[in-house]
């Protein structure tokens, strides 16, 4: 049975994350900053489509057009059939040839010296703007690549046009690996976390400052607790950074689905995604405290500053731990035993991105794992302690930065 | 209360009755504020603490307390009647509870109108207005006001007033933090005088001019009342109103300026208000600053 004093703590926390929400989801700076990835994503989506739609369109109609060609064959590798198809007229010089192109007799010549891997294919034409221009060394190409392709078996064919496909398998303990698919569903976590926080930090910061820049803060603490007051807030973000998460999320799914023919998109077979729960489970823990944790030293910071634009600075640094660690990607992948790797692995601070791709490509060992994530819960808990007091200390500072010897030396 | 290493509020301890109406007057830098925000628990103090029946008070505890801030300031892009909902549901009201009262006092104060505009769209007075409206919410038992007045045309200080005046009628007990003596003669019961963060008077008004001592003598005249450190201290000049410290025999003063050619339209023997204590302990300076 809950106390009076507990239930109107409840009310209250409950009455704060409600409040904090709402405002967040009114807020027009909100829904631009959540639509933006999509609507990048679409519009580059449909810049691609449109792109490669008009280029198809272009490169058919380039095809279809004719024009008066001459060549000069001293390589003797261009099929004679495909110059008679082309209705190419043989020039005995490449001077012949190039006078004639020239003077405007032919629209194209090319000249096909007698070693052609030592010596440069000449092309000479009728200027027709940049773009058309092209067609001159396409064809140019396209009759060596057809008069090689002709003149080799299939398979020596294939390896010309670079059209090999292979077809790989691996085994992990007698079983077929499942490769790049196994990534997929552990990876959700760093790319939930780099979204989350490279979005949303900002709002995290803000959010903390908002309160002292307006002054409202007395009427606040004189009404609740500072712990309920920050505790609403953290709640607040995490079910915002979700909502966040669903903007972003549902109009690319919609989009792949919609737009899947149209852009060629690969068919995703959801059901044959491998499933680790280990991985999974090991991936949303250090998703949920690293996201907590960065909160924390936000809303930290926020708190000793008078103002989101003095704590800007500091933001900063707090993204440059937070993503620096991505330059040394390759190392997590290539060498996760080595030096780097580990010190950016347990240092609480730049931790969750080494902690998230490691657990994501498979080389994260349990332990270890463990070990890291006991660091990362003592960090936030630490953090939001300091937190609390430096809001309880900061919050009426209006107008001056406060100092980590002040809040330490001041009663709990 | 301490900050830092240096102690702002010294041995305070005071008692408000229920139901009664307290003035806590001090010049600016004098402690008011910080010793408000000590006994709600914004700033935690050294030592000491606030007892409301006996019991230690806590901000989520069954005390229903209203306080309007010294310092005002209010969510700037929220709605007026978001942010008073949003007060009066901290507060313990339901939701449309807390709307419909919201809605109400709106309309008392001539806001209805500006129910659904940003709070920054308000002027700074309809700002305040809305403040206070936040701090009489569900009824407190405990009505804490800094400065209610500040920045204040006189019709609208006269509604706040009103405002205030019918809580108390309601059984709430008042603070007020202000420079306002005359608010303070008319409405308080009894009064306490903050000086270097330490109590300088404290009791009924009566008490406190009492405790002040003596009496003053107002004199009205034309003509400049010369010094006379024998016979009395001008304390106060405004325009033809001059108030004297007595020293001596009263017929000794009368004599004295007579002799010096002052010709008084009034020789009056007083008790001094609170504006008369509140400018002998804290000098002119402090007084036109407050007045500022």
């Amino acid at each position: 049975m809950a106390t009076p004093l507990r239930r109107k703590t409840v009310h209250n926390l409950g009455t704060v994350v409600r409040f904090e929400i709402v405002r967040t989801l009114k807020k027009r700076s909100f829904w631009i900053a959540a639509l933006a990835v999509p609507v990048i994503v679409a519009a580059i989506g449909a810049i691609i489509f449109f792109s490669n739609k008009t280029t198809d369109t272009e490169s058919q109609n380039l095809a279809k057009e004719q024009y008066s060609l001459g060549v000069t064959d001293s390589s003797h590798l261009v099929a004679p059939g495909l110059l008679k198809a082309v209705e190419a007229k043989p020039f005995a010089t490449k001077a012949e040839g190039i006078e004639a192109a020239k003077s405007g007799k032919i629209d194209a010549y090319f000249y096909y010296p007698a070693n052609i891997s030592k010596q440069k294919v000449e092309v000479y034409g009728k200027e027709v703007g940049l773009f058309k221009d092209s067609r001159y060394q396409e064809l140019a190409n396209q009759l060596l690549v057809q008069s090689a392709a002709a003149q080799t078996d299939p398979s020596l064919r294939a390896i010309l046009q670079n059209n090999v496909q292979f077809d790989a398998t691996t085994y992990t303990d007698g079983q077929v690996d499942k490769g790049f698919l196994k990534l997929i569903a552990p990876g959700i976590f760093l790319v939930l976390f780099y979204f989350m926080i490279a979005t949303f930090g900002n709002q995290i910061l803000t959010s903390v400052t908002e309160e002292k820049e307006n002054r409202v803060i007395e009427m606040i603490l004189a009404t609740i607790k500072p712990t309920t007051l920050l505790v609403g807030k953290l709640l607040s973000l995490i079910v915002l950074a979700f909502i966040q998460m669903l903007v972003i999320l549902i109009p690319i799914i919609s989009g792949y689905f919609i737009f899947k023919s149209q852009l060629s998109l690969p068919s995703l077979d959801l059901s044959s995604l491998p499933l680790d729960p280990v991985a999974i489970g090991l991936g949303a823990a250090i998703f949920i405290v690293s996201y907590l944790m960065y909160t924390g030293i936000l809303m930290t910071l926020g708190a000793a500053m008078p103002t989101a634009k003095e704590a800007g600075g500091f933001f900063g640094a707090v993204m440059a731990l937070t993503f620096g660690p991505l330059y040394a990607a390759p190392l997590f992948i290539s060498a996760p035993h080595s030096l780097i790797v580990q010190i950016l692995s347990y240092f609480p601070l730049t931790a969750p991105i080494p902690l998230l791709l490691r657990n994501a490509v498979g080389n994260l060992e349990l332990i270890p794992a463990l070990i890291s994530l006991a660091l990362l819960v003592l960090t936030t808990l630490v953090t939001i302690r300091i937190g609390v007091r430096i809001f309880r200390f900061g919050a009426l500072e209006y107008s001056r930065k406060l100092s980590m010897k002040e809040v330490l030396r001041r009663k709990a | 209360m301490t900050f830092d290493k240096t102690t702002v509020i010294k041995d305070l301890s005071f008692t408000v009755r229920k139901g009664e109406t307290f003035g806590f007057l001090g010049s600016n830098g004098s402690g008011k504020t910080t010793t408000i925000r000590a006994l709600l628990g914004i700033y935690q103090p050294s030592d000491g603490t606030l007892l409301i029946d006996g019991k230690p008070y806590e901000v989520d505890g069954p005390v229903r307390l209203g306080y309007l801030p010294e310092e005002r300031g209010l969510y700037k892009k929220e709605t007026v009647v978001d942010t008073m909902t949003y007060f009066g549901r901290l507060k313990g009201m339901g939701r449309r509870e807390a709307k419909q009262w919201s809605l109400d006092y709106l309309q008392r104060v001539e806001l209805g109108d500006k129910a659904d505009e940003r709070l920054d769209k308000l002027s700074g007075g309809q700002q305040q207005k809305v403040q206070l409206g936040i701090a009489v919410m569900s009824n407190p038992d405990l009505l804490i006001l800094d400065e209610p007045t500040k920045g204040l045309d006189p019709v609208n200080r006269r509604l706040l007033m009103d405002i205030v005046e019918e809580h108390q009628q309601k059984g709430a007990t008042v603070i007020f933090v202000t420079h306002q003596m005359e608010e303070v003669e008319r409405l308080c019961d009894r009064i306490m005088l903050l000086k270097d963060g330490q109590r300088r008077l404290y009791g009924t008004i009566d008490e406190v001019k009492e405790e002040f001592g003596g009496k003053v003598l107002e004199i009205v005249s034309n003509s400049p009342v010369p010094a006379n450190d024998k016979l009395y201290t001008i304390k106060r000049k405004e325009g033809k109103v001059v108030t004297l410290e007595p020293h001596g025999d009263l017929l000794a003063i009368q004599r004295s300026l007579t002799t010096a050619g002052v010709a008084c339209d009034r020789f009056e023997l007083k008790r001094p208000s609170l504006d008369d204590i509140f400018v002998s302990i804290y000098g002119h300076a402090a007084k036109e600053e407050n007045r500022a």
